[in-house]
């Protein structure tokens, strides 16, 4: 079973190219890993693949700068939607 | 007496010392702070051997320690190089040698990229942490006296903006200290910068528009504060908490701001501070322009125009945006702008000519490039002895005087706020082993400026899969020069007995397989430019 972590580095290795090790701790975007546009994208698919609405003040630069604090609000995320959202795979 | 970003500096520090001149996240300076910073930073630079003239690179994130830096290279007399961040490896290298930089002032985020010219240039730490290897000016700066700086005049050169042109490699602008004093007054008059102003910069301080937005706020003691654009949430968090007045920023930064995929929080804030938002780089939409004035109904809208070569050229009177929403305006302060034929002729009103531009802000020329320099700063019979900036852009004037954009003259990719060659990315694609031959150009994207496409053969006549060629690229390419279209060709047509491919029909061919009709500018989803 793969975990977030292990997904979350996937997608970003096939979306960015980026060939490097992606650190649970490292800031994406003063690493170049991310920028301005591929930071959106990288929302985009956390909604869609973790099956969570991120309201705009989840969409801020504090939640998600590493991967371990997108795995942190995926699970806050899950843990309040779990009554209302359909998983969707 | 002319005035100098030096005396702007002063002036200001002697009227305003204790205000706070730039703010960031982590740090804040005062004018005189910014002044006894500054000169510290040139003695650092004389201290390391930097020479009157010298080129000094700098290739820093957006901080004001990337500031000081600047205004010590200025200060020390030598000519700032700024390094575009994601460049090319290749693109780097050749602006170290064209301009045989002596320095190159970076930073632990930056170094990476630059680490690999240590053998062409001398690598200066400017922000962060003490490197055992490399000079570091915040460490240096504590053991340097602020001194009196020696004389330089108007027409020294300042500094050297790399920008891509369609064949070959970057050129260089060169612009002098009289230039950026003289554009950065002209700005203010227009804009009507003062004191009260609180600027919120997101552009970064790698092109002429980012740095004027430092020279604006020496010159009349308004304050800078930097924001790093990422989620368009913060930014809003940021102009309600930083009550910002100013906001300058270009088409790709509002597409940014209004990101419908995103839950905005426009509805939060109180935005009743800023007294203008002003754009130029590219063509305001009537989206753009609706959530502008829906987001910040107090805020003036300044849509301008102008290319490095001389600074600015245009503004719009506010007033004007509701009837004139697509003009560009007319000439800036102290400059003239015509319209003028093949013969140099001025176009009667409506009739399509080039933009031409004359007065104060036009630059020294190409670096060491006198074959280019004299292709686009040109003499014209009626202004003897001026050189004037022949743009290559195509506009056209109306009974009143209001200019409109047409179509650059160049085969150019206006891409997210770059300039992208076509060449450059048709010599990245075939490298791949499978592909034959490759045309690059631009499909309109209002909401980016323009996408990048091309159109490819391969050598067994079969496509390639498109994630495929997009990794392969994604590699040694920048993100905005990956093409955001692939489009395969059995073969090429080709033009008539030489031989050579015949690129109008091959883009025709491409807009057809695309299914876009070629002279409309069709608002194409957001998410293919990356």
């Amino acid at each position: 079973m793969r975990t977030e972590l292990g997904i979350l580095q996937d997608y970003i290795r096939l979306e960015t190219g980026y060939e490097g090790e992606v650190t649970s701790d490292a800031d994406l975007l003063r690493t170049h890993i991310l920028d301005s546009f591929s930071i959106v994208q990288l929302a985009m698919f956390v909604q869609e693949r973790f099956g969570i609405e991120l309201e705009a003040e989840d969409l801020v630069r504090d939640n998600l700068s590493t991967l371990s604090r997108v795995i942190a609000l995926i699970q806050k995320k899950k843990n309040t939607g779990l009554a209302n959202s359909e998983p969707r795979m | 007496m002319p005035g100098s970003i030096f005396r702007f500096l002063c002036e200001t520090a002697e009227r305003l010392p204790q205000k706070i001149a730039i703010t960031s996240k982590t740090r804040s300076v005062t004018f005189a702070e910014l002044r006894d910073e500054a000169l510290a930073t040139a003695e650092c630079f004389r201290e390391l051997g930097v020479k009157p003239g010298d080129r000094v690179g700098i290739c820093m994130e957006k901080t004001l320690d990337q500031i000081s830096a600047i205004l010590g290279v200025l200060f020390a007399n030598a000519v700032l190089v700024p390094i575009l961040p994601r460049l090319k490896r290749s693109n780097i290298r050749h602006i170290i040698e064209n301009s045989e930089m002596a320095f190159l002032v970076t930073d632990s985020e930056r170094l990476n990229e630059v680490a690999e010219f240590a053998d062409i240039t001398k690598l200066v730490t400017g922000h962060g942490e003490l490197d055992e290897e490399r000079p570091n000016l915040p460490y240096l700066r504590r053991f340097l006296q602020p001194r009196m700086l020696s004389d330089r005049i108007g027409a020294d050169n300042a500094a050297i903006i790399y920008s891509s042109g369609s064949t070959g490699r970057p050129k260089g602008i060169l612009i002098s200290h009289r230039n950026l004093a003289d554009g950065a007054e002209i700005v203010a008059e227009y804009l009507d910068t003062n004191e009260s102003d609180r600027i919120g910069c997101v552009l970064s301080f790698n092109f002429d528009y980012g740095l004027n937005q430092i020279w604006q706020t020496l010159f009349k003691g308004a304050t800078l504060c930097l924001h790093d654009l990422a989620l368009p949430n913060d930014l809003f968090a940021f102009l309600a908490e930083e009550s910002i007045t100013a906001l300058p920023v270009m088409p790709v930064i509002i597409t940014k701001m209004f990101d419908r995929r995103l839950k905005l929080a426009t509805d939060s804030y109180d935005f009743s501070h800023l007294r203008y938002v002003c754009s130029t780089g590219g063509r305001l939409s009537q989206d753009m322009l609706t959530d502008l004035k829906s987001t910040f109904p107090t805020a003036k809208i300044y849509s301008m125009f102008g290319l490095t070569e001389a600074f600015r050229s245009t503004y719009l009177d506010p007033t004007k945006i509701e009837s004139h929403p697509t003009s560009i305006g007319k000439a800036i302060p102290d400059c003239q702008v015509l319209v003028l034929d093949e013969n140099g002729n001025e176009c009667a009103p409506h009739i399509i000519g080039e933009l031409v531009h004359r007065g104060a802000t036009v630059t020294k020329g190409y670096w060491r490039d006198p074959v280019n320099t004299a292709k686009v700063f040109r003499s014209h019979p009626s202004f003897p002895g001026e050189t004037l900036v022949f743009s290559g852009d195509k506009v056209i004037r109306d009974e009143e005087g209001y200019l409109y954009f047409v179509a650059r003259g160049d085969e150019m990719i206006k891409t997210k706020g770059f300039r992208v060659s076509p060449t450059e990315v048709e010599a990245e694609v075939v490298r791949h082993p499978d592909i034959g031959a490759a045309v690059a150009f631009a499909v309109p994207n209002i909401a980016i400026g323009e996408d990048v496409a091309c159109a490819y053969t391969t050598i067994n006549g079969q496509p390639l899969a498109e994630t495929t060629l997009k990794q392969f690229l994604k590699s040694n390419l920048p993100n905005h020069m990956v093409p955001a279209y692939l489009i395969h060709f059995e073969t090429f047509p080709i033009t008539g007995n030489d031989g050579k491919l015949d690129r109008k029909a091959i883009k025709e061919g491409a807009f057809e397989q695309l299914g876009i009709e070629r002279d409309k500018g069709v608002a194409i989803s957001f998410g293919q430019g990356t």
